[in-house]
């Protein structure tokens, strides 16, 4: 719930304000003169469907968060019992600190390969239609696909191969060491996750005229100004947008743990979203419903302090 | 894999709940009963995987004498779903844990204690079904299928080097060092899915060692008091036992770590080790693989007391039938009809499983005869594991105990979840 709800909030708010302005300022209607009916039944259907499924079952979360119900079957109100029990679980604070730096450390990761792939593939290089077609097929499988292959490499293939040249310090699966297992996670979101990026990025460089690059191979440029003083100054918007979505889905990670680490070695990989989930087989409810709106909180604020980063610069979501 | 069907947390159970996190919106709308042309429409839940076959020829012959009732077999819906929607089966025949526990304690289930088969249950079972939960003094569900798990074993290698069934804990070691020294897996251990530690090293040795019923019956009345100075508690109680499991794990695969269930099933049915601590579903995928393969299962003791040789059930099947339900009579037509003793009896002999009742046949099955003096004789338990809500991420704590070694850590975390989970819900 947590997930879409903040998805739009974002794409809502993510009207700069001078764009936003400029826009009410082309269709405002004389005085008198009545909006069109047809584009209010237009939206007639997305507004009872949002908030039927989106809306309506967000706020009987937020209520029942109050309550010790279960699911089903009889319940009271408990006041704000679950929200203090939670600050002092460590099982849901450590998982806010896994959560967090593994959305910092795979947005960063995944938006540089991404970038760098990007560049490459913009280039006149052999093979390229080939090559994008590579890079881009993480895209189309499915998340928990993903896993349970590199899950298989990771405690199979690797160490099989890693025993055979005698190389000792990759016999154990990453997988199963309580210090490393999040790397794992991490790679394997960024091999996922990089193709989205890339298209983005790629498209963004379409954009930049080539008469830019030009007139810098005539002032004399070398490859590396041109890019630190062309290519990504103009390529700004691209990456702060870029970095806005990636780390709102990292924020949500599931599926790759659930097929990787399944939250293990111990709890060291619980990512937020599977502790809430965990309250529905539990008998939980009420608790992890508490949890997920503080982790509704936690994104719109992240959310909302990316989009002022984007404010004032030339691009919007 | 009869056992995932009763796991805490698993890829279904998640989807499962994931459908009741779709719910939202409460839907309220009346029960399916009361068909057109006289006839009475009955949903009959089971869902345990193996057997959903055997059930479906079950339902067949009871809707050819009973041309009134027409019962749909139902094995996909998500029980929390149906209660949620006021809409549970009017008769289920379920894996019995702590999560149907919580609509006893709710008191969703209707008493059953008036029914001429609840007399049937021998009383030794019945007291271990009331042990998760109960709802005043009624008799909320009967079970149908009692599992019996201990270790299991292969005969071949026992015989190949001449060991005899340990029954205590110096034995058990004793046999360990002698396959370990010949170059066999003593014991085949498989982490990666969390509730094997918990199902096999956990259970076992805890349950051979500590008075399990006794000893969660205290903790929940100490609430959010359990700590190192209460009178009982994890670290108190379970501290020796966390030792000897330690212990055990130096005669395990060297590879636990990254092996899974599946890859557990092949080992061992390979012959890579000598014992597993697994139960009959494991027996049964076991066979498949090699049906050939002489196995056997012996409780684990791990004190010097051959008395305390244990073995772990738990009720892999058991009936109930939801509160205020119109279809009552119609449904306990059903359930007398699956709870004659020749159905239930031959249920149990087909599928691995000891039959509750009174006097029932003894187990013939050589695969886990080895289990039935533990059984006749009273010497069974409910794994400490079931015990622990499945809030508290106790088979994810026993993965990193084996990895680390920690049992200091394993203790107080134990301790402390389960005096804020008590703080909490008794507020």
């Amino acid at each position: 719930m947590t997930v879409q709800t903040s998805g739009v909030t974002a794409t809502e708010a993510g009207l700069p304000k001078e764009r936003a302005v400029t826009a009410t300022g082309h269709s405002a209607l004389p005085k008198g003169q009545r909006l069109d009916r047809v584009y209010l039944w237009m939206l007639l259907p997305g507004v009872v469907l949002f908030t039927l499924f989106i809306t309506l079952p967000a706020l009987m979360g937020i209520f029942f968060s109050f309550t010790n119900y279960a699911g089903f079957g009889s319940w009271k109100f408990v006041g704000l019992t679950n929200y203090t029990a939670m600050f002092d679980d460590p099982r849901i604070l450590d998982s806010y600190g896994f959560t967090l730096q593994f959305a910092f450390v795979t947005t960063i990761l995944a938006n540089a390969v991404a970038f760098a792939l990007a560049l490459g593939l913009h280039n006149k290089i052999k093979f390229k239609a080939p090559l994008r077609t590579v890079f881009f097929i993480p895209m189309v499988i499915s998340g928990i696909v993903i896993a349970y292959v590199f899950n298989f490499l990771f405690s199979t293939s690797i160490p099989a191969i890693a025993t055979s040249l005698g190389i000792t310090s990759l016999q154990e699966s990453i997988l199963a060491n309580p210090s490393w297992a999040w790397v794992a996670i991490v790679l394997v979101s960024t091999w996922q996750s990089v193709p989205g990026a890339m298209i983005i990025y790629l498209a963004g460089l379409l954009a930049i005229s080539p008469e830019v690059y030009e007139a810098a191979s005539i002032d004399g440029a070398s490859a590396w100004r041109k890019f630190t003083k062309v290519t990504f100054p103009l390529m700004i918007g691209y990456v702060i947008i870029n970095t806005i979505l990636s780390f709102k889905n990292y924020l949500n990670v599931y599926d790759i743990i659930v097929g990787l680490t399944n939250g293990g070695p111990g709890t060291e990989t619980f990512s937020v979203a599977m502790t809430i989930f965990t309250g529905f087989t539990s008998g939980d409810y009420a608790y992890q419903m508490a949890n997920a709106v503080v982790f509704f909180i936690v994104t719109v604020v992240f959310s909302l302090a990316q989009l002022r980063l984007l404010s004032g610069r030339q691009v919007s979501l | 894999m009869s056992r995932v069907s009763s796991l805490p947390v698993t890829r279904r159970t998640l989807l499962k709940a994931g459908s009741v996190s779709a719910l939202g919106i409460g839907t309220l709308s009346a029960c399916g009963s009361g068909g057109a042309g006289g006839t009475t429409d009955l949903s009959f839940h089971q869902s345990k995987p193996e057997v959903i076959g055997y059930f479906d020829e079950l339902i067949k012959k009871f809707n050819a004498a009973h041309p009134k009732l027409d019962v749909t077999h139902d094995a996909t819906t998500s029980l929390v779903a149906g209660f949620v929607r006021e809409q549970p089966p009017d008769l289920a025949l379920e894996n019995y844990l702590l999560d149907v526990g919580n609509f006893v304690t709710r008191g969703a289930l209707s008493d059953l204690s008036d029914l001429p088969e609840a007399k049937m249950i021998d009383p030794l079972v019945r007291d271990e079904v009331r042990q998760y939960a109960s709802y005043r003094d009624e008799t909320s569900v009967l079970p149908y299928s009692v599992t019996a798990a201990g270790v299991v074993y292969n005969k071949s290698l026992f015989e190949k080097h001449q060991q005899q069934v340990p029954t205590t804990w110096d034995e058990l070691i004793g046999v360990c060092k002698v396959f370990q020294e010949a170059g066999v897996t003593p014991i085949y251990a498989t982490y990666v899915d969390t509730w094997t530690t918990s199902q096999g090293l956990f259970d076992y040795v805890g349950g051979s060692m500590v008075d399990v019923a006794a000893f969660y019956d205290q903790l929940r009345q100490e609430g959010g008091d359990v700590g190192p100075d209460s009178p009982v508690s994890f670290s108190k109680d379970f501290a020796p036992a966390v030792d000897r499991m330690l212990e055990l794990t130096k005669y395990f695969n060297e590879n636990a770590n990254s092996r899974d269930y599946g890859d557990g099933n092949v080992a061992f049915a390979k012959g890579e080790a000598a014992m597993y601590l697994q139960g009959p579903w494991a027996i049964g995928e076991i066979s498949k693989l090699d049906p050939k393969m002489q196995l056997g299962t012996f409780p684990l003791g791990a004190t010097d007391d051959p008395a305390d040789a244990k073995a772990r059930i738990n009720f892999d099947l058991a009936l109930w039938i939801p509160r205020g339900s119109s279809t009552r009579r119609q449904a306990v037509e059903l359930l007398t009809f699956l709870m004659q003793p020749d159905v239930i009896n031959k249920y149990n002999q087909d599928n691995l499983g000891f039959s509750p009742l009174k006097n029932a046949p003894k187990v013939t099955d050589p695969r886990i005869e080895g289990l039935q003096p533990a059984f006749d004789a009273g010497r069974i338990y409910q794994g400490a594991g079931t015990y622990v809500p499945p809030t508290i991420p106790l088979p994810n704590y026993l993965q990193e105990l084996v990895i680390t070694k920690n049992a200091e850590l394993f203790l107080s975390r134990m301790d402390k979840d389960w005096a804020r989970l008590a703080a909490r819900t008794s507020a």
